[in-house]
């Protein structure tokens, strides 16, 4: 395939806010304004957008894409929206990748947004609507009963304990202490208190699960001759994959995301990835729940199966770690503002492989790193690798 | 990076609720119709076989997913299966603390490769495990509606 080299350029994020006093397309406009200032682009310069953000009803607004087209910057532009649910953030930038891979377009802007404060009494109640109509929406189950039944297999599958998933909600909260955009970093939380939290769904509990969250994220992509002339160090994405498993609860497997390997088997071939646990210096795995992590760390082939708990308690996935995980803090720590989360991670390995990270700097000049989201009905990978 | 400036008094800010007014009326579909029928007027299940991927689908489709074929051979399957996995429910929709907590669980049928999610019942929670042995009781024959909720509830086998 004759695909075009693309690159970050510039990442622009708000911060992570239980409730946002900004409208959606305010929080759009000040990603999107934030990611331009940083590499000194004016919005004419921009040739095409691409949004991302979950479901309307969560903004409350039908058809959002278009209502956020404003403060996306998308006026007389080319402009899509693209959605797989929690999985956009990380397919965003890929849905903007072969924008500007393709030849099409030189210069990208990828925006992705998410007010869940509208949404009254809560969330949930929005989330409910995703599932199937007849089979299961009648039994109106707490938004939770997906994630803590896939939890609970997990656990039973590796003969887990709740104390070696906790560790993961500890770890991204203390590393988001150091991010200043987040909702709950906490340098001092510990184990006892994940623990101690009220149970939500069994084995869930409060702490093992990031909260409602507003917020924007914003990248943009160049093709190589504009980046190598509008940035110092462009960082380049080097692979990109995606993959849909099956809607069937009963016909997946819930211990292990064989979706997010194949994603993340087709981006590490596109990357010329064949030793992941050697070749990537850094991961951004998806962690609304904590177990979510192990889960994914897995299936992107970077620990063995069921094996992911016993490295984050031999410290290997901790900033300092021989395979820094989440050291952004992740979704349980800097927040969980759907697809907007999903594009910080891409925009933590953006600062983190230009060494502009700050406190949560990854000692030892990472040269790659692989971040990846998960949605749609729990069963979608999205998989990007990038590098310098 | 930059930073949004956090309104401190945001819940001073101008506020209102509204309402997206839609209803739905919805069909189980071409097979789902004939499943929940069996179901309201049986108290069958039942699933459709695909031959090529030799996989039983329950709750019953019309197509194979995996290949596409278009399923018509329709097979009986059991009501009772076991607890693949199963979460205890303390909270609602609201994020209002649940007067009882509720046991949901996913129980693969026996004879199928599907299953379905549903309410274990007649159960103290503490008491459920994976791999439990659970059948379905289907409210009375007069009260079905051809519904999800025909099934009350799975709950253990008595040994």
């Amino acid at each position: 395939m004759a695909m075009r080299k693309v690159a970050v350029v510039g990442a622009g994020m708000t911060r992570f806010v239980r409730r946002a006093l900004e409208t959606g397309k305010e929080l759009s406009y000040e990603a999107s304004k934030m990611a331009l200032d940083y590499c000194d682009l004016t919005l004419d310069e921009v040739d095409c957008v691409v949004h991302g953000t979950a479901p309307d009803s969560f903004d409350g607004v039908h058809m959002k894409g278009e209502y956020l087209s404003d403060g996306s910057g998308a006026w007389r532009k080319p402009y899509t929206r693209c959605y797989v649910g929690g999985g956009t953030g990380v397919f965003a930038p890929i849905h903007g990748w072969y924008h500007v891979a393709s030849g099409l377009f030189d210069i990208c802007l990828v925006v992705c947004e998410e007010k869940m404060s509208s949404c009254q009494p809560h969330p949930q109640g929005a989330f409910l609507t995703i599932f199937d109509h007849t089979t299961e929406r009648p039994l109106k189950p707490n938004l939770l009963w997906i994630f803590a039944m896939e939890m609970n297999r997990y656990m039973h599958t590796y003969g887990l304990k709740k104390e070696d998933i906790a560790l993961v909600s500890v770890k991204n909260k203390r590393n988001a202490a150091d991010h200043p955009c987040s909702l709950l970093g906490d340098a001092n939380i510990t184990l006892q208190d994940v623990l101690n939290s009220e149970v939500l769904a069994w084995p869930v509990q409060r702490l093992d699960v990031s909260p409602v969250t507003d917020g924007a994220v914003a990248l943009v992509l160049a093709a190589e001759h504009v980046a190598r002339r509008i940035c110092d160090k462009p960082i380049w994405i080097e692979g990109v994959g995606w993959n849909l498993d099956t809607a069937y609860w009963t016909n997946r497997d819930l211990c292990y995301p064989r979706y997010v390997e194949k994603a993340a088997r087709m981006a590490y071939e596109m990357a010329g990835i064949t030793e992941p646990r050697k070749q990537i210096h850094i991961a951004e795995p998806y962690d609304p729940f904590d177990y979510k992590e192990l889960h994914h760390l897995e299936g992107l082939m970077l620990f063995d199966r069921g094996k992911a708990p016993e490295a984050t308690a031999l410290g290997i996935t901790q900033r300092n770690g021989d395979l820094p995980v989440c050291p952004s803090g992740g979704l349980l720590g800097v927040g969980n503002p759907i697809a907007a989360a999903g594009l910080m991670k891409v925009a933590e390995l953006f600062w983190q492989l230009r060494g502009e990270a700050g406190a949560r700097q990854v000692p030892g000049q990472p040269r790659r790193g692989v971040a990846q989201a998960w949605g749609d009905l729990m069963q979608v990978g999205t998989v990007a690798v990038l590098g310098v | 990076m930059a930073i949004l400036n956090k309104p401190d008094k945001v819940h001073q800010a101008i506020a209102w609720h509204g309402d997206i007014p839609i209803t739905n009326r919805y069909t189980a579909g071409v097979a789902g119709e004939r499943f929940f029928r069996e179901v309201k007027e049986n108290g069958k299940f039942m699933g459709t076989r695909c031959p090529e991927c030799d996989l039983i689908y329950v709750p019953a489709t019309m197509f194979c997913e995996r290949c596409f074929a278009e399923l018509d051979e329709w097979v009986q399957v059991e009501n009772q299966g076991q607890v693949v996995t199963y979460t205890i429910l303390y909270w609602d929709l609201d994020d209002q603390p649940l007067a009882v907590p509720l046991v949901l669980a996913l129980v693969q049928l026996d004879g199928s490769d599907g299953g379905l999610v549903h309410y274990l019942g007649e159960t103290d929670p503490e008491d459920v495990y994976i791999g439990m042995e659970v059948e379905a009781v289907l409210k009375d024959p007069a009260e079905r509606e051809g519904s999800i909720l025909d099934i009350r509830h799975f709950r253990p086998i008595q040994v």
